[in-house]
């Protein structure tokens, strides 16, 4: 096998390879000698066919695996030899090759770039924190109380107002006839609630208890049941109780309500809940700012091929986001080229982030063990209350998907590393602050103005590549 | 031995295909090639329609019948059909490639 060299420019290195026949023709031999061995030809006993006939039944299949094998040996070799990691999938082109001739073909490869890591200990980042008030508990807990109301049966002579409940059975009838769906006995219906049908709850307004009524209604022209749609029709409603609403109060039948046991137990859940909430949104902070000043500080040439790739999947995600018309307000208006322009930007920016993030962990010997990969999966099942057994089931029946959830733990753990080393100070914000889009603040950054969730996706499939 | 004048169409009849085993292989070092050939090919005729299709000089012809097996298939007998299987001896450093077509 010979390689030589025939371009090395920065990051793109090419090579010519050749094989010669000599070297193909005796892998062939060998391998239909492997064959012979145990196929099965009419009129031969297994392993007594001989090499001619097997070259013409076996020759062409056995040359192109061969070939291939060849091609991939040749070009591990090629790679080996310059000691090169290749960024993405080297292009292999078949120059010349006949039967009995040598085989000839170039390799086309971008190497990853040298990626210096130093300094990490010196990046200096601002963590913005922000308290829990005691006004923000107290309105989620009455959030939680409204959600909780009461009702208490009204007196008898009460007559039901707009807000109010009655508890009513009910008889539609179309030009007399009564209709499906149109019968119902002791439902608890909210006047002005709007679930019935226009002029139906305005209607029940001030009935009392054990009242009957006849509800004269029209169905709305665009009804979901088309033999109904535009018809007059009568109920005939009894109603049995007219049921005051009562606000929930805060005190701990409240808690109890939602499974605890006394209010201030409810009030330090709703803070918990509260302060985990603000400590994801300063760590999405924290990390953009680490991964801003990354970016920052690295400069170095990335792969074409890689940003390509990158570049590719936005634009197509982009395309399809247009095509269904919810493109981003800052990208309407734009000309084609100036998004071009804009999405290159960030996806030569995401190839570098992630070649950084996948340096240091490479540096740093960060891997993900079974355990990070179970907490993932237990994080993800307890995303869907109730089926959590179904998410477990998808997951081991998965490895696919199971794979999908390593970028994002290595990418993390990275970041995690990188925040142990930095100096982090925090800072003190309003929680308005806070809640600003982390993108928003370096939106003066024309690069930046990718949604958030599209690049963090992007990026770990940078680092899955690694 | 004695050639037997035929068409060009009885010719292409005659070499109906070769036999291609590994006794017809190990024949093959002996420049025999061999054929399946009608019930009803002389020899003299084998050697003419195969110096007519595949341009070689035929030194000599041996055929044999292979007589068909009985098959019972279900409880019913069967018969397979005969054939007759020709060994051409090819003169001095002619071949015929029997794994191609004609």
């Amino acid at each position: 096998m010979q390689v030589t060299q025939t371009n090395a420019d920065g990051l793109k290195h090419e090579f010519k390879v050749v094989i010669p026949a000599g070297h193909l023709e005796e892998k062939v031999s060998t391998r239909l000698a492997e064959v012979g061995r145990t196929v099965r030809i009419p009129g031969f006993r297994p392993g007594k066919v001989p090499m001619g006939i097997l070259r013409k039944k076996y020759g062409s299949s056995v040359m192109g695996e061969v070939l291939e094998s060849a091609v991939n040996d040749g070009t591990q070799h090629a790679l080996d030899e310059h000691k090169l990691r290749p960024a993405v999938q080297p292009k292999v082109e078949i120059t010349s090759f006949k039967e009995g001739d040598d085989l000839e073909f170039t390799i086309a490869v971008e190497t990853l770039p040298e990626v210096k890591i130093s300094g990490l200990g010196d990046l200096a980042l601002e963590k913005p924190v922000a308290e829990v008030t005691d006004v923000e508990v107290e309105q989620a807990l009455q959030n939680i109380a409204s959600r909780q109301e009461k009702t208490e049966a009204a007196e008898k002579t009460h007559a039901a107002e707009s807000g109010e409940v009655v508890v009513i059975d009910f008889l539609g009838k179309v030009d007399g006839v009564a209709f499906d769906g149109g019968k119902a006995e002791g439902y608890s219906l909210k006047l002005g609630s709007g679930n019935f049908i226009p002029g139906f709850e305005d209607q029940l307004i001030g009935a009392k208890a054990e009242e009957e009524r006849v509800v004269k209604v029209t169905f709305p022209a665009d009804y979901g049941s088309d033999a109904l749609a535009g018809k007059d029709a009568e109920f005939e409603v009894k109603v049995h109780e007219v049921r005051k609403v009562v606000p929930a109060v805060l005190d701990d039948e409240l808690a109890k309500g939602v499974g605890l046991e006394t209010l201030d137990e409810l009030k330090k859940a709703v803070r918990e809940e509260i302060e985990r909430d603000y400590t994801n949104l300063s760590r999405a902070h924290l990390k953009r700012h680490l991964l801003d000043q990354l970016a920052a500080q690295y400069d170095f040439g990335v792969p074409e091929g890689m940003v390509e790739l990158e570049f590719d999947a936005i634009w197509k995600q982009l395309e399809k986001d247009k095509s269904e018309g919810r493109l981003d307000a800052a990208d309407q208006g734009k000309s084609d080229e100036t998004l071009k322009e804009e999405y290159r930007a960030i996806a030569t920016r995401r190839v570098r982030l992630g070649l950084v993030l996948s340096e240091v962990g490479r540096e740093n010997n960060i891997t993900i063990v079974q355990e990070d990969l179970n907490r993932a999966v237990m994080a993800e099942a307890r995303r869907y209350p109730g089926q959590e057994h179904l998410v477990f089931q998808y997951f081991q029946k998965n490895p696919d998907a199971l794979n999908s959830l390593r970028a994002p733990i290595f990418e993390e753990k990275v970041i995690d590393f990188i925040l142990e080393l930095a100096k982090v100070t925090e800072k003190v914000v309003s929680i308005d602050d806070l809640r600003k889009d982390p993108e928003d603040e370096t939106a003066s950054e024309a690069a930046d103005a990718a949604p958030k969730p599209k690049k963090k996706a992007a990026k770990k499939k940078v680092a899955a590549e690694e | 031995m004695k050639m037997a004048q035929i068409s060009k169409a009885r010719a292409y009849d005659i070499v109906r295909s070769p036999v291609i085993t590994e006794k017809a292989t190990l024949a093959s070092e002996h420049n025999q090639v061999t054929f399946r050939v009608p019930l009803d090919a002389s020899k003299g005729e084998i050697a003419a329609a195969v110096e007519a299709v595949f341009s070689v000089k035929v030194t000599a012809v041996n055929t044999l019948r292979q007589l068909g097996k009985t098959k019972r298939f279900k409880g019913f007998v069967g018969k397979r059909s005969d054939y007759k299987k020709a060994i051409v001896s090819l003169a001095e450093g002619q071949s015929i490639d029997v794994t191609t077509g004609v």
